[in-house]
């Protein structure tokens, strides 16, 4: 029985050393795109869990962490997006 | 991984625990006096609590952070009934006793007491948390 030598022909899972193009690679449109699906997820949960409080099948503090849970994700989404429009006002802001 | 999020599922959790003990001392104060039921007079119940992993994945890797807690069962109390001579009762016995629930009522009130402390007590845990988080948002500013 004779032992394969390992070379180049494995193809790497990800491959690290080409930049990743818009094709492949994540932008940061897709990744705001993510957390504002994640703010209107946590919100539909917090009506939810609202509407279930007040039909008397859940609990207030179930309510209350739902609601705190979207308002927490909101700001993150927030402090995202502010970051992102800094950075894009500081490169058109750049003299070329 | 851990997040600070499990941390405050595994208090609401806790919430749910409390929640449900104050329940039963509400049940045995209500049923104090109470001497019909299924099968005989009420008898006092009691809440028994398990801990609950919140990540079941961590917690089969053993290495999970925050452990809530899950009521594994409401049990009766099986100490013997009070016997009360009342013989106008309709439930008396021949010889003129009747049997009622063994709830001590100062019992019950100290019981949902503390449930009701612990409850408090997880609302500032799951507070605490909740700034946590809020002061690291701040962190970008």
């Amino acid at each position: 029985m004779s032992i394969v030598p390992v070379d180049g022909s494995i193809t790497p899972v990800v491959d690290i050393a080409t930049p990743s193009s818009k094709e492949n690679g994540v932008g940061f449109g897709d990744s705001l795109t993510r957390l504002i699906g994640a703010v209107d997820t946590s919100g539909q949960e917090a009506n939810s869990a609202v509407a279930r409080m007040l039909d008397g099948s859940g609990d207030v503090h179930d309510a209350m962490i739902a609601l705190q849970r979207a308002e927490l994700t909101f700001q993150m989404t927030m402090q995202v997006r502010n970051k992102l429009v800094q950075a894009y006002q500081e490169i058109m802001r750049m003299p070329v | 991984m851990p997040t600070l999020t499990d941390a405050i599922d595994a208090s609401a959790s806790a919430l749910a625990a409390e929640r449900t003990r104050i329940e039963a001392a509400v049940s045995n104060l209500a049923n104090a006096e109470s001497t019909r039921g299924p099968d005989g007079p009420y008898r006092r119940r009691e809440v028994v609590l398990a801990a609950d992993p919140t990540n079941q994945f961590d917690a089969a890797l053993g290495r999970a952070g925050a452990v809530g807690v899950r009521v594994a069962g409401i049990v009766e109390d099986d100490s013997p009934l009070k016997q009360r001579f009342q013989p106008s009762h309709p439930d008396a016995n021949e010889a003129g006793f009747v049997a009622l629930p063994n709830v001590n009522p100062s019992e019950e009130v100290v019981d949902m007491l503390s449930a009701a402390r612990a409850y408090q007590a997880n609302l500032a845990a799951i507070g605490l948390v909740r700034d946590l988080i809020r002061q690291s948002l701040e962190l970008s500013r």
